[in-house]
């Protein structure tokens, strides 16, 4: 095979991995703090790209853009949080799971009479051309994907690790109730992890939004990738939702690569679930009782 | 349909009531048994030997690995090394239902009732290891399935007449006392017709009263040729009835006696039963007093 | 070691243990009697007159979403079994409506097999397959199940989409028979009756499994109600296999359901079965309340009626 189309399929594999890595920590996030599920990961996905499409198209600068659209998603975090999982939090974790379902089909049908049906795109950020390397043509939104997905989960871990705030989510997530006893407010923590989820999902949103478009009904879709990455790396580990988030970008490429069109898809979500359900921890978890 | 029932139940009795090898003491035998959770060893090379009709009791400080043993006999916990044997049937290799089905059946230290159950529906669960009907059957109300749901009930009911709780049948396990849920636990526990009853602390959380109540049962099930293998915090109450008493401590066997034997040794009752004995022959508690 | 207390010939005073027949066992029969007749029949003769007897005062539109309220009703009642009673949370349910609906299909359109024979292949075809996912997925615990069954909602819809020879693609199969028999009623009628009896039928059975051996044993392993797999497993319920069966049937009814539903809309296509259709009967199951089949019928009928009342869309457009 040509060196250049290894080369092509490695970036392409690396962009749909920063892609899946950024879905999958939302609910890593938000399931290490409150044990939710959060199946409107989704939707804020949607309403990343969506609202950049919208600002952009009123004649708002593409950065400025991104930036208003990424606030909205994160406070609509928190609404998530403060409006349905918060007065639910006495029910059990698979009720507040479905909860997010109700509100995901809530924000999906106002997304739907807000927008109506059409797929919308957006230029590539910047206007950025397409870059050609030895053979291979990397799309001029790419490296704003990759370098925008680093500088987030670089920042995620400088949060995590070095801020108060961070530490104390970690502690949340750790151990609740010894978090509750050194007075850390597992409440205020759980609504930052749905804000920060929120937003973590509107970047993504923004920044794919030049190379798939996007439409009210991405939603669910984009759930259920960010969800395999999770679990296929592991959801109770940052760096596994990162690994698995590019193991499933790297096997939809080089599914694309080898296998005739049409099926690369259904392939490299096969293989997945082949892979989760030997290692039912995921990748970066030891081996044991699931 | 009714008779083949009854008959089969007979077979199924008598195959695990009447079993030859009682005599020669392998009725439950435990043989250099380990389990440790990574660094940590809760169970630590035990050997036991119970024998059919008796009442065990295992005691011993907290942490000692008391529920783990439960635990493993049950089939609920792997083993690190060693071997099971009930009956002259390995218990290690197989699954903890399979093990249920062998007449080995075990009463949590929470009970753990089924809430969206009646207490009678609870103890019919119970039956579910000597019955049969799947999920035709049972959803088309096949004769074979009817019968049996009509022999279970029978039963269940005569379990909680048994143990004196039949007036509650219908009552949610919410309205129960606390001693009452821990009766119905163990009615639960004999509708599945056990020759081994493994119990974890079945007197926790009684008061005086209900300790003589739960006593006498015990016994009363003991006449009845089951065999009690049980692990309690409360020695006074095990030492009253047991016939054969295993101290445990960080996993380790130090004693295996009849209760007679361990109330006359002052090392054991220093250490591990926490008092002395007094002139009345009955243990105190160093912290009771 | 010797015993402190002999112990005679164990076995032999088993009289003390054996069944003795219980006076109030009478009572208690009658009154559990009296709560299942009383409540249930009564509720279950009114609501099947009043289904029986709708299409001879109710014009088509209320017939069409009667028939989305069956459709619904079939597909929540399984999962009821299977969350209710079980305590599993499956959020793939479509793709067992899906499999039905289009092993129905091609079982019709491709290979002329009659519909009512296709119905019953296509449920044993879909009961297979739901028992092999079920098997590899039921090891896994609580939440983690739904988001693994929600991910089977995607690989089913490129699975539909890459095998085009079969399926059709993105354009699905066209033409598929009705299971009316030619001339006797107006087909709309006919899939009317067919598909609500079959949905009484299937009440019917959910209501005797519940009340019995099996139901039991599946409310054993339900963490939501003070079981959960130790007890269970004690107990003697072999709860793997209880899972996967109960999973199974969960499967055969949405493809007892799907199938209908192929035969009555006569075209299908990969959009109709993907997550939207496995949440939303996930969330009929919940409003409609887990405890009962019967919940299936709210949750169904509440929820299409919103989404009706709302000018939302109904089964097959989304």
């Amino acid at each position: 095979m040509d060196l250049s189309i290894v080369l092509q399929f490695f970036i392409s594999g690396v962009n749909l991995g920063c892609i899946y890595a950024a879905l999958g920590l939302g609910f890593f996030i938000i399931y290490s703090v409150t044990r939710v599920l959060n199946l409107a990961q989704g939707e804020f996905v949607m309403l990343g790209g969506m609202l950049t499409v919208t600002f952009y198209s009123m004649g708002v600068p593409i950065l400025l853009s991104t930036l208003v659209a990424v606030v909205i998603a994160g406070l609509l975090g928190g609404v998530l949080y403060r409006g349905v999982i918060h007065p639910a939090r006495n029910l059990s974790k698979a009720t507040q799971t479905f909860l997010t379902v109700g509100f995901a089909f809530a924000i999906e049908g106002i997304a739907l009479l807000i927008w109506g049906w059409e797929y919308r795109s957006l230029p590539n950020f910047l206007g950025t051309p397409n870059i050609h390397l030895g053979g291979a043509t990397i799309i001029g939104q790419t490296p704003w994907v990759t370098g925008i997905t680093l500088l987030v989960v670089t920042g995620l871990f400088f949060f995590f690790g070095h801020t108060i705030q961070g530490k104390a989510l970690r502690a949340c997530a750790d151990n609740p109730l010894g978090a509750k006893t050194i007075g850390i407010s597992v409440e205020r923590m759980s609504l930052y992890a749905f804000i920060l989820a929120g937003t973590l999902g509107g970047i993504a949103g923004a920044i794919i939004t030049p190379l798939t478009m996007v439409s009210y009904s991405i939603g669910f879709p984009m759930t259920i990738k960010g969800l395999l990455a999770a679990f296929v790396g592991g959801i109770t580990r940052a760096e596994g939702v990162i690994l698995g988030g590019m193991v499933l970008g790297m096997a939809e490429a080089i599914a694309a690569s080898l296998i005739p069109s049409g099926y690369h898809s259904i392939f490299a979500l096969i293989i997945l679930m082949a892979v989760f359900l030997c290692q039912p921890r995921g990748l970066l978890s030891s081996p044991g009782k699931t | 349909m009714r008779d083949y029932l009854n008959w089969a139940k007979d077979i199924l009795i008598s195959a695990r009531g009447q079993g030859g090898e009682a005599r020669d003491g392998s009725f439950l035998e435990l043989k250099n048994v380990s389990v440790s959770f990574g660094r940590l060893t809760a169970v630590d090379q035990v050997n036991l030997v119970i024998r059919q009709g008796d009442i065990a009791a295992i005691i011993g400080p907290n942490g000692a690995g008391k529920t783990t043993m439960l635990k493993l006999i049950s089939g609920l916990l792997p083993l690190s090394q060693g071997e099971i044997w009930f009956k002259q049937r390995r218990l290690d290799k197989i699954s903890p239902h399979h093990i249920a089905s062998l007449g080995v059946t075990q009463v949590f230290q929470d009970i753990q009732l089924f809430s969206n159950m009646s207490i009678l529906e609870n103890v019919m669960v119970g039956c579910h290891v000597w019955t049969d009907a799947g999920f035709l059957s049972t959803g088309l109300k096949l004769p074979h399935a009817k019968a049996e749901e009509k022999e279970i009930m029978e039963r269940a009911m005569s379990k909680l007449s048994l143990v004196g709780l039949e007036q509650k049948a219908l009552a949610p396990p919410a309205n129960l006392s606390w001693s009452e849920q821990k009766i119905s636990g163990l009615a639960r526990a004999l509708a599945a017709e056990p020759d081994l009853l493994l119990l974890d602390e079945p007197y926790g959380g009684l008061m005086t009263s209900e300790i003589e109540k739960l006593s006498q049962l015990l016994l009363k099930l003991q006449q009845g040729g089951i065999t009690i293998l049980m692990v309690e915090q409360r020695t006074d109450e095990a030492l009253e009835i047991a016939n054969q008493v295993i101290i445990l401590d960080s996993g380790a066997k130090v004693a295996d006696a009849a209760p007679s034997e361990i109330q006359s040794n002052e090392h054991l009752i220093a250490t591990y039963l926490g008092g002395r004995i007094t002139e009345g022959g009955k243990l105190h508690y160093a912290a009771s007093e | 070691m010797p015993a402190s207390r002999a112990v005679e010939q164990p076995g032999k005073n088993m009289k003390i243990l054996k069944h003795t027949p219980v006076p109030i066992l009478g009572q208690v029969k009658k009154t559990i009697e009296l709560r299942r007749t009383k409540v249930e029949h009564l509720i279950m003769a009114l609501v099947v007159v009043l289904f029986l007897t709708m299409p001879l005062f109710a014009g088509p539109y209320p017939l069409a979403i009667m028939m989305d309220i069956g459709f619904y009703a079939i597909v929540t009642m399984g999962l009821i079994l299977l969350m209710g009673q079980a305590g599993q949370l499956s959020l793939g349910q479509a793709v067992f409506f899906g499999l039905g609906a289009y092993s129905s299909a091609i079982l019709t359109t491709q290979h002329h097999l009659a519909p009512w024979l296709a119905l019953m292949l296509a449920a044993i075809i879909t009961g297979s397959i739901a028992a092999g996912i079920g098997r590899a997925v039921l090891r896994l615990r609580g939440i983690i199940v739904s988001g693994v069954t929600l991910v089977l909602n995607l690989i089913f819809f490129y699975l539909v989409l890459s095998l085009v020879d079969l399926t059709g693609g993105a354009n699905g199969i066209i033409n598929i028979p009705s299971l009316s028999p030619v001339g006797v009623i107006p087909d709309s009628l006919f899939d009317y009756y067919f598909l609500w009896i079959v949905a009484f039928l299937l009440l019917a059975f959910s209501l005797n499994l519940v009340n019995s051996r099996t139901g039991r044993a599946l409310r054993t392993m339900n963490i939501l109600a003070g079981g959960g797999e130790e007890t269970a497993q004690v107990l003697g319920v072999n709860v793997m296999k209880y899972k996967v069966q109960v999973f199974t049937l969960s499967a055969v009814y949405a493809s007892i359901a799907g199938s209908i539903y192929a035969h009555h809309i006569g075209c299908i296509e990969p959009e109709i079965f993907g997550a939207h259709l496995s949440l939303l009967v996930a969330i009929m199951a919940i409003v409609g309340g887990m405890a009962s089949p019967w919940g299936a019928f709210l949750g169904a009928g509440l929820l299409t009626g919103l989404t009706e009342l709302l000018g939302g869309v109904r089964v097959g457009s989304g």
